[in-house]
């Protein structure tokens, strides 16, 4: 097949776009489809779009601090990296776009965390001072700690 | 201590023990590979960490993992740099990790085809990786520790933008999936650039065989997913392998042409390249990429009968410059090096 725009060299490309009225189908050449703008050959990377989007800052952005890791909206913007699960929510009005534009989205439809528990690493600290406890043979705090422990359903400390 | 490396490679040769079963159209894709970057909720995230919270990330995971896990846990401070540099070799972990300063660790599963990488960028990165297109069942393995470690440490989630990470570019699933694919045909029939534009049209990458930044050497590819959001993990999957799939038709088509047009030549160049390989008594790593090439190229269309894809695989991984010092125990200057991977080669290939 043939392009539809130059009818000279072989159609690589289809193209085809539903409107509500009509729907246009166009078989062209590389070149063609070039000249229409419908082939994007240098598209930025998402790291270059976020490096690009972090350049636009504003004197507001210090203020805009996160209540727990003390992350401010401009030290984000210099670093490119959230500083705790905090962050996206503090900085959210003023990095939506950005996200938008990094991934064409900003909705996860994929995988969920079942047990979006913040249970796991608190248990952990727990035994950890329930060993030490018991190692210096602190009886009283050992058993306090068994209370929290059991608190988080762990029953076996 | 070569078979410690080797070990660490046992997914690019299957049938060799407990490893995934290979996967498919092996002549042409090396290599899945699957990584899910994950954080604890509880814990500051890299830029924010200190000292103790990566140390107790590193005992957390090490008391979750053991109970469940048979595997190895390597504790990256404590690793000279040859062997921090053998991992990334083996593929088994990123390049940006092996330069971590801070307590940093990776727990290598028995069967060495899942890593989980402490205290990267993210908390934790899980990867899986296998010979063959194979993300399917990689991805159910991955998936399947990466849930179990979830349930007991809490990963950082958000409604709207899933999984949270480091990096931006990263978040949502969390997920980069990728194949790594040998493409002599494309890259003799000047089709490599139409393909790889035509993977940027439907929003996947291309690059060399390391990641971003490396070069493309020996006529080998990576395709992965650049967005990481707003898609369900199997329909990214999906996408992936239909592109790898239609890249692989394009790919026996070349081939076809070649084997019709210029059959001589081309037998000429992998015989040649075969005979180097057996012969030589000194040779690069570059050279041997690039050798191999023609030789993968000469036993994907059956003109080399008594060799296997899995030996050459072996072959490209080993006489990598840190690999080849590992398998042979000792540290070896570059020209020594070259000597000794020449004899590894004439070795593995039967020609002594």
């Amino acid at each position: 097949m043939l392009c539809d725009d130059c009818k000279n060299k072989p159609a690589a490309i289809f193209f085809k776009e539903v409107l509500p009225d009509k729907t246009i189908e166009l078989h062209l050449c590389e070149d063609c489809a070039s000249k229409r703008g419908l082939l994007v050959t240098k598209k930025l990377t998402p790291l270059e779009i976020l490096q690009k989007l972090l350049k636009q800052t504003s004197a507001q952005d210090e203020k805009v601090i996160c209540p727990r890791c003390y992350m401010s909206l401009a030290e984000f913007k210099r670093v490119g990296r959230f500083g705790c699960s905090e962050c996206v929510t503090t900085f959210d009005e003023n990095i939506r776009h950005l996200i938008k534009q990094i991934h064409q989205n900003d909705r996860h439809i994929g995988r969920k965390s079942t047990k979006g528990t913040k249970k796991g690493f608190e248990v952990y600290k727990l035994r950890e001072e329930l060993k030490k406890a018991l190692e210096r043979e602190a009886y009283e705090d050992a058993a306090k700690i068994r209370d929290k422990l059991r608190d988080y359903g762990v029953e076996d400390a | 201590m070569a078979s410690k490396m080797l070990d660490n490679i046992r997914w690019l040769i299957p049938n060799t023990g407990d490893t995934l079963p290979c996967g498919e159209e092996m002549e042409i894709i090396v290599s899945s590979r699957i990584r899910v970057a994950r954080n604890v909720d509880s814990i500051p995230f890299e830029i924010k960490m200190k000292q103790a919270d990566a140390e107790s990330l590193i005992a957390l995971v090490k008391a979750i993992i053991g109970g469940k896990v048979d595997g190895t846990f390597l504790d990256l401070t404590k690793m000279k740099p040859l062997e921090k540099e053998s991992l990334l070799e083996c593929h088994l972990v990123s390049p940006g990790f092996i330069k971590k300063e801070k307590p940093s660790g990776v727990f290598i599963n028995r069967g060495g085809n899942v890593s989980i990488m402490v205290n990267e960028e993210d908390h934790l990165r899980f990867q899986g990786i296998g010979c063959g297109l194979n993300l399917v069942n990689l991805s159910s393995e991955v998936f399947g520790i990466e849930e179990y470690v979830g349930d007991n440490v809490g990963y950082a989630f958000d409604e709207d933008y899933g999984y949270l990470t480091s990096c931006p570019t990263n978040m949502g699933t969390g997920m980069r999936a990728s194949v790594f694919m040998h493409l002599p045909g494309l890259v003799f029939t000047n089709e490599v650039e139409k393909v790889l534009k035509g993977a940027l049209q439907i929003g996947m990458t291309v690059r060399g065989i390391y990641g971003e930044g490396s070069e493309i050497r020996g006529s080998l590819f990576q395709i992965s997913n650049q967005h990481t959001l707003g898609f369900k993990e199997e329909d990214l999957l999906e996408r992936i392998c239909k592109l790898a799939k239609m890249i692989i038709d394009i790919e026996r088509k070349a081939r076809d042409v070649i084997l019709t047009k210029a059959r001589n030549e081309f037998e000429d160049k992998i015989f040649r390249s075969l005979a180097i390989l057996k012969a030589a008594r000194t040779i690069s790593s570059g050279e041997v990429l690039n050798l191999l090439s023609a030789l993968r190229f000469g036993v994907g269309v059956d003109i080399v009968k008594d060799i296997t894809l899995e030996t050459l695989n072996e072959i490209m991984i080993v006489s990598r410059p840190a690999n080849i010092q590992l398998f042979f125990g000792e540290f070896l200057e570059e020209q020594e090096r070259d000597i000794k991977r020449a004899e590894y080669i004439r070795k593995r290939i039967g020609a002594e």
